[in-house]
């Protein structure tokens, strides 16, 4: 079996450690590449071999919690989620996400991103919180009506889009495409009743209006989501309330079946154990 | 659903704006074409034919609402713009109240004129 080409990727780094510096600064690293290594392979190569003190974010390592969101080479990226071979370059260069404080190095905080989620309460509002509470089946919802919001219930919150949005880089009272897609997810859902709570917060100043579409947002998104399209239906969303249509009924309970079929016996267990 | 409605109207007066500056744009630009279809108009441009559309009633009631459509259109889209740079509360409120009243002057200057001719 043939060993792995390894090529020497010079990383320059931002390093930033706000107790001791006053500003960031960049430094070089020599890491050794071979195929399929992603950029955050790299840093924790850097962690481990040369620079114990560098500072990132990582946890799944799969694209999945969106911690390691930073900028490579200029652009947004997950560093788990980008091979180093994308680049077909010598040198990286790779930086904290755009648009937010940096706490150290590459970490970045989203504190703001967050608040800023939970203004618009990313969460199923109903008038009838008894059965929200005290669940006696599923609110019924047809496949069409779960298209209407499912992409953008797989954001990570990894912050990405903020990072891409040049409203967010003028205006930090913005409200951002991640606070507003989320808004419109929670608005589009059949099942939810809280419209009259939340597009209020999204026609306020800094709010949906404030979006250029630029659509960086979308672009940039490493979950292929398209923020910019869902402030785009939040906008007309907010247009036909303003124009005095009215909400719909909010999804209902299903109602009890006619008939229960008795359970399927699970089969014997067939395989000789000895 | 304050920004709501002044959005809906920014669009609104965005079609009714691309009709009657297109009117304009034919008119005043476009006379080589409109020669093409029959349409025979000379020296647009002019004093005397400026002066003359400016005493017409149609025209009159095409230029005074493109102007105030166009005045709306404009200063809302520049104060969308300034919001974003103006953080406090009164600086927009000052902004948006600058905006207005320069809306306003214009918008009287440009129909003076118009109004005096007709009525001469």
């Amino acid at each position: 079996m043939s060993e792995l080409a390894v090529t020497q990727i010079k990383f320059r780094v931002q390093r930033y450690d706000p107790e001791r510096d006053s500003a960031p600064h960049m430094e070089e690293y020599t890491v050794p590449s071979s195929r399929g290594m992603t950029v955050l392979d790299g840093l924790i190569y850097i962690k481990e071999n040369l620079d114990s003190t560098l500072a990132f974010r990582t946890s799944c390592r799969m694209g999945i919690c969106g911690s390691c969101a930073m900028i490579v080479n200029d652009y947004p990226h997950l560093a788990c989620h980008t091979q180093i071979e994308e680049f077909n370059s010598g040198t990286l260069t790779v930086r904290p996400l755009h648009n937010m404080p940096i706490i150290k190095d590459l970490v970045p905080a989203l504190d703001d991103v967050f608040e800023k989620h939970k203004s618009i309460k990313p969460y199923i509002i109903r008038s009838d919180s008894e059965e929200m509470e005290q669940p006696t089946r599923e609110y019924g919802q047809a496949p069409a009506q779960i298209h209407s919001w499912e992409q953008f219930a797989y954001c990570i919150k990894c912050g990405i889009c903020v990072a891409a949005c040049p409203t967010s880089a003028t205006d930090p009272l913005f409200l951002g495409p991640q606070a507003l897609a989320q808004c419109y997810r929670y608005c589009a859902d059949s099942r939810d009743d809280g419209r009259d709570d939340r597009l209020p917060l999204a026609d306020a100043d800094h709010g949906a209006w404030n979006c250029h579409f630029a659509a960086a947002c979308s672009e940039a998104c490493p979950k292929g989501l398209d923020p910019g399209m869902g402030i785009q239906l939040l906008k007309r969303m907010m247009s036909a309330k303003a124009l005095g249509s009215k909400a719909r009924k909010p999804a209902q309970v299903v109602p009890e079946p006619a008939e229960i079929k008795e359970k399927v016996a699970w089969p014997e267990f067939t395989v000789d154990q000895k | 659903m304050r920004n709501t409605y002044l959005q809906l109207i920014h669009m609104v007066t965005g079609v009714f704006i691309a009709i009657l500056l297109g009117i304009h744009m034919v008119i005043m630009h476009l006379d080589a074409i409109l020669g093409f279809f029959g349409v025979q108009i000379t020296h647009v441009t002019s004093w005397d034919s400026m002066m003359g559309r400016a005493r017409q009633g149609l025209w009159v009631g095409i230029y005074i609402p493109l102007l105030a459509l166009a005045l709306y259109h404009g200063l809302n889209g520049l104060r969308n713009v300034l919001i974003e740079v103006i953080p406090s509360a009164t600086g927009k409120r000052v902004m948006t109240w600058i905006l207005i009243i320069v809306g306003i002057v214009f918008l009287v200057l440009g129909i003076y004129a118009p109004v005096v001719l007709l009525s001469a």
